[in-house]
């Protein structure tokens, strides 16, 4: 039987992705992206008008058009993409492991041209991302209420073609053995009091990751009385994960992202 | 109409119901209220009788008589009822909250010298949803398990209504995220069933490739995490990595790896082009091979089968007094499945083996869906191989009023959507789970097991929290 199993091992062509490949792939995700160039009034409207949990919103800032596109919120239904023209098509790249404000993406409608704020880097260093490798870090995934998609597809981060333990980062039995916090949502009420406990649970210096569009902002249950909101409505968050659920690469991603931006290590723990 | 034939909804009493469920050949599907223009509360009965559903919905005038005396598999459901309705139930043993958490809710307790209570959850110790169970153990025996579930609950039943019809399968995917096509499917299926509407035969064809590659995944998944939790970690590495290709076929071909976005009212989104389909089929194959291989080894491996077999065992007299379905009831003896009994969609077109089991342990559930798979494949070629060409969606009215219900084969059994529409927006929406009637078996299969196997026997049911607790 040994060697029924080795056979097949040794048969096997190598599955695993490389991070280049990984990193910000939102291959499959069904999130959209903007064409800039081809947006007009009349298209933003309309797919404001299509978009069904209001991800899309059109604001007037010092009398400029301004589209914003909540990635936070959104669960690529695709909508919008029917009725975007060609000027929503599906992303192929979403940077992941960001601040809140950093999930909000805004377009000058009539100049035809992103809003940059801050510098958000949707670079792929690859050298400043295997710095990142080798660093152990430990997961504890917490599930505040969710529907079970996010869990599916943190399940497939340890499989074979995303293999996570390659970066030196496990999921732990228990948050008193773990760095970091990974959250799905919404948090429901009866959820509540265990996700605030479990975070109290967590020795400091920790980390929160709020995972999928239910965990960044409620999602489609927002509005439910049953739902307390987000995760950051009962804990403190430090960088979100978007999608609905988001890809294994997308997940992938965010932790890394998230690790480069807090630098948390066993060292800082004396 | 395209979906599993079924009678009208007939006003009845409580007592008829009471009669039709008293039948021997009745199983219960659901019962759930709803509240009509008037403000006037009914509760609906769904019963399968030989082959048949049938439904009976009753007005509201004080207490209703209790069908659990009669039917066990009622109790949930009339917690809930008595929950969420405030509806009373005479004669009900149980009517303690089930949905709702208060303070003071008392577990029911084993005593005894030497019995201890053992908690645990509803945060668990691996990548699983959330849900407490309280254990009464002897040493290391358990006498009695309490599942207390509902932590997931969102109120999703409650935000369907005021939905635009087209709105509801986004809704509808996030009640059980790994089962979202067929919550999709079945939601779509009871829209088209209160209008009339036929799906188109490719639209048809599309939905069953779908929702049998969604079954692949769940079965092949469940078996590597019954491997995984044995200790055989070649298999649960291999069965992850088949299920994996199946949803990188999933994303080539139709841009989701769950399948979400696919189903709407009248048909399906997304077309596959005569290539792709060959593609898609040939990945099926694939897939089915390696993982018929793996079969093997894991079935000739004494390590899986000592533990495997006689743990958790679920018997046909209990499966059946509890209305189970799915691959469990199967495993117990019990031949029952939507897509024989009641087929809809591209089902009528096809012919659905329904392998069972009588042993009703942890390798029968095992071995289920190692069958289970096995056809899946078989009916994924099929269906492929003789796509009807044509269009893949039909129109739905944006506005009318209609009420109607359908059920599918999930990978977890028997899924009910019922739905009424009013003015061309959901005003009702019932979901019934195949997880909501399985979860009240779960503790009879674990009574007189080690608390050890406690996790093995829960992954061989694999139920669903988000889709019981909805």
């Amino acid at each position: 039987m040994i060697f029924d199993i080795i056979k097949r091992s040794l048969s096997s062509p190598r599955v695993l992705i490389s991070v280049e490949d990984l990193f910000t792939n939102a291959e499959g995700s069904r999130m959209p992206d903007v064409d800039a160039m081809s947006l007009t009034a009349s298209i933003a409207r309309r797919v404001v008008d299509s978009c069904g949990i209001c991800a899309l919103a059109m604001d007037d800032v010092d009398e400029r058009m301004v589209l914003s596109l909540d990635y936070g919120k959104c669960i690529g239904c695709g909508h919008c993409i029917e009725a975007g023209e060609g000027a929503f098509f599906i992303a192929g790249r979403i940077l992941c492991g960001v601040d809140r404000q950093s999930l909000v993406r805004r377009w000058d409608v009539e100049s035809g041209t992103e809003i940059v704020s801050d510098e958000v880097a949707m670079t792929d260093d690859a050298n400043q991302i295997r710095s990142i490798v080798g660093r152990a870090l430990n997961i504890r995934q917490v599930d505040g209420g969710s529907c079970n998609g996010c869990e599916a597809e943190i399940g497939a981060l340890s499989n074979p073609y995303y293999d996570l333990e390659r970066f030196g980062i496990h999921f732990v039995a228990s948050p008193k053995h773990a760095d970091m916090l990974l959250v799905t949502g919404p948090i429901t009420r009866n959820m509540a009091e265990a996700v605030k406990r479990t975070y109290e649970a967590t020795p400091s210096p920790k980390l929160v990751v709020a995972v999928g569009a239910c965990g960044c902002s409620g999602g489609i249950f927002a509005q439910s009385p049953e739902v307390v909101g987000g995760v950051d409505s009962v804990i403190p968050v430090d960088t979100f994960i978007p999608g609905c659920p988001p890809t294994a690469a997308m997940l992938l991603t965010g932790i890394l992202q998230t690790l480069r931006t807090n630098r948390i290590s066993p060292l800082r723990r004396n | 109409m395209t979906t599993n034939p079924t009678t009208r909804d007939a006003e009845g009493s409580a007592e008829g119901a009471l009669r039709l469920l008293h039948n021997g050949n009745a199983r219960l599907v659901s019962i759930f209220g709803s509240v009509d223009e008037n403000g006037a509360k009914r509760v609906h009965y769904i019963a399968d009788v030989n082959r048949e559903y049938r439904c009976i919905n009753v007005p509201v005038i004080g207490a209703l008589p209790s069908a659990t005396l009669i039917s066990p598999a009622a109790a949930w459901h009339e917690r809930e009822l008595h929950d969420q309705y405030g509806i009373d139930i005479d004669g009900h043993p149980d009517l303690r909250p089930l949905v709702s958490h208060p303070a003071d809710y008392r577990f029911l307790q084993v005593q005894g010298v030497g019995v201890c209570e053992v908690p645990v959850g509803p945060v668990h110790a691996g990548i699983i949803e959330p849900g407490h169970f309280r254990f009464s153990v002897m040493g290391d025996s358990v006498l009695h398990l309490e599942p207390r579930l509902f932590y997931t609950h969102k109120g999703t039943e409650t935000l369907f209504e005021g939905s635009e019809i087209t709105d509801g399968p986004m809704l509808a995917e996030s009640v059980s995220g790994d089962n979202c096509f067929a919550h999709a499917v079945a939601y779509c299926q009871s829209v088209e069933n209160a209008f009339g509407i036929s799906v188109p035969p490719r639209g048809r064809s599309i939905r069953l490739v779908g929702l049998e590659i969604e079954r692949m995944m769940a079965h092949i998944g469940d078996l590597g995490a019954l491997c995984g939790d044995v200790g055989c970690a070649v298999p649960a590495a291999y069965t992850a990595r088949i299920k994996e290709s199946l949803l990188q076929a999933s994303t080539r071909f139709f841009g989701t790896r769950y399948w979400r976005g696919i189903a709407m009212p009248g048909g399906v989104r997304r077309d596959i082009s005569a290539e792709n389909a060959r593609d898609l089929s040939s990945v099926i194959a694939q897939a089915a091979a390696d993982f018929a291989d793996m079969t093997h080894i894991i079935l000739d491996t004494p390590s899986v089968l000592n533990r495997f077999e006689g743990t958790g065992v679920l018997s046909t007299k209990v499966a059946r007094d509890l209305g189970v379905v799915g691959p469990v009831a199967r495993a117990s003896g019990v031949r029952i499945d939507v897509r024989h009994d009641h087929p809809y969609g591209h089902y009528r077109n096809i012919t659905v083996e329904t392998p069972h089991f009588q042993q009703g342990d942890v390798l029968c559930r095992a071995r289920m869906r190692i069958e289970e798979t096995r056809i899946s494949a078989r009916l994924i070629q099929e269906t492929l191989h003789g796509l009807a060409a044509g269009i893949i969606s039909a129109t739905v009215p944006r506005d009318g009023s209609a009420e109607g219900f359908s059920a599918v084969e999930s990978p977890r059994g028997e899924l009910l959507y019922w739905i009424r529409i009013r003015n061309g927006l959901i005003v009702r929406c019932h979901i019934k789970s195949p997880s909501f009637q399985n979860w009240p078996s779960l503790p009879f299969a674990v009574a007189g097991n080690i608390s050890a196997d406690f996790p093995l026997i829960n992954k061989s049911f694999n139920l669903s929290y988000s889709g019981c607790d909805r």
